[in-house]
């Protein structure tokens, strides 16, 4: 066995996802399945109702107070929305974790998510674009391949800083070269393990390149970008810092402006505390 | 004691205990000043180089922008007796992503747009660690007046 399909077998046996969420992606999954059906699952999940709950009234998806109870949140998000939300509560335990090797103290890659995801969001808006349901959480998801090298697999990154930094080469190159795999492949792999939806795989799939994914993807191409800008504010950075290269093609296609660019930074810094308290206190 | 400065922040102080410090530097500015004789010391966290929407009358967050931020700092150290012809100025941070067009280059224009205002008010930099791919901390030692720039996991003056 080597490198790579070692940290593969070694990763496909890290926790499943919690079941509240395997059973809620059931239902999402039925085409039977009715919204009060769903809202009525959510119900008997204190933690998710809650959390359901603080996210619809969050400012950030202009809930503004509004929604009081699981079924308002479902009749006015729709089942996509709600489905994110709870999508999120689920998986961001995995980004409360030290990261050792990567240099991320507990917490630190949850608040470096939260901001992709928000930026990712708040980039649709800037460029009048309506942002795919699976935006948000895609952009969540991201960099959960890091948690399975950095905290459930312990990897030593300094071979792969040390060849990112000093032959210049982007940091998934690196660690490629010596994993024999990126975080961004390892964390599709775990997702698809867990059976998400094909859309989010796909994105964190080839967020790190999109230009070698085989279609263009609007949600990839808004991750994409709202990776770069999460890592230029410098929120939740690790060792890798911004040491990747983001993909000319996208930035065009998406006819992306520095103006643009400095509006979203803008409303992520203002936007990401929220989203991090909100997911931190997800049990 | 240690006092963090918040992204789009910054502080003020005149006790030589404390350390001034920031994380998080990506594309963001993060300068110090410092009067020894007045032990009065300041840092700040710019995210931005221009406020771009005070054109269209909004009330924005001084710090968030290097235009508007840097005199605000460097005049509430002068209320703490601070004087310019003692300040003694250094910048970190103003980092890149790997190949980017300089359209995106926020890092280069948030340190343009403080060599510009540095300029045009009579001061000068006394040292700056900045560009590159790296993220940065920026820490200032009340006590001394030393400035020290962290990254992964490394240490080093400026």
């Amino acid at each position: 066995m080597n490198r790579r399909q070692e940290i593969i077998a070694k990763a496909l046996a890290v926790p499943q996802m919690p079941m509240p969420v395997q059973k809620i992606m059931s239902i999402i999954n039925d085409p039977d399945a009715t919204l009060m059906q769903l809202a009525q699952f959510i119900e008997y999940e204190p933690g998710l109702t809650v959390n359901l709950l603080r996210m619809a009234n969050s400012a950030f998806f202009g809930g503004h107070g509004a929604v009081s109870t699981v079924k308002d949140a479902v009749m006015r998000l729709g089942m996509q929305r709600v489905y994110q939300m709870v999508l999120a509560s689920g998986v961001a335990p995995f980004a409360k974790y030290e990261i050792k090797g990567y240099g991320l103290p507990p917490g630190q890659l949850l608040e470096h998510s939260a901001a992709l995801a928000v930026a990712s969001e708040q980039l649709a808006t800037e460029l009048g674009l309506t942002a795919p349901p699976h935006t948000f959480t895609s952009g969540l998801l991201v960099n959960i391949g890091k948690v399975v090298l950095g905290a459930f697999l312990a990897v030593d990154a300094d071979p792969i800083l040390e060849m990112a930094y000093s032959q210049g080469i982007a940091f998934e190159k690196a660690e490629r070269a010596v994993l024999g795999i990126d975080h961004g492949e390892l964390g599709a792999l775990l997702l698809e393990h867990w059976r998400l939806p094909p859309p989010i795989v796909y994105v964190v799939r080839h967020r790190l390149d999109p230009d070698a994914a085989p279609e263009r993807d609007l949600t990839l191409d808004l991750v994409h970008a709202g990776d770069v800008i999460a890592k230029m504010t410098g929120i939740g950075l690790g060792y890798d810092g911004m040491h990747y290269a983001p993909c000319e093609a996208v930035l065009i296609r998406l006819g992306l402006t520095a103006e643009h660019v400095e509006r979203v930074m803008e409303c992520t810094i203002t936007h990401f505390t929220e989203i991090r308290d909100i997911l931190t206190s997800t049990e | 004691m240690e006092i963090v400065v918040a992204i789009s922040d910054m502080r003020v102080t005149n006790r030589a205990g404390h350390i001034l410090v920031t994380h998080s530097l990506g594309s963001c500015l993060g300068l110090v000043a410092y009067d020894p004789a007045a032990c009065v010391g300041g840092l700040i966290h710019c995210l931005l180089p221009v406020a771009r929407e005070a054109r269209e009358g909004k009330t924005l967050n001084p710090c968030m922008y290097v235009n508007t931020g840097v005199p605000h700092m460097i005049k509430a150290m002068y209320a703490k007796g601070a004087k310019r012809e003692r300040l003694i100025i250094k910048a970190a941070g103003c980092g890149r992503m790997m190949n980017v067009s300089n359209t995106f280059d926020t890092g280069a224009a948030n340190f343009a747009a403080l060599n510009k205002l540095l300029a045009l008010n009579d001061f000068a930099l006394s040292n700056s660690d900045v560009g590159g791919s790296i993220p940065r901390t920026i820490r200032l030692y009340m006590d001394t007046g030393r400035v020290m720039v962290s990254s992964c996991g490394k240490n080093w003056e400026i």
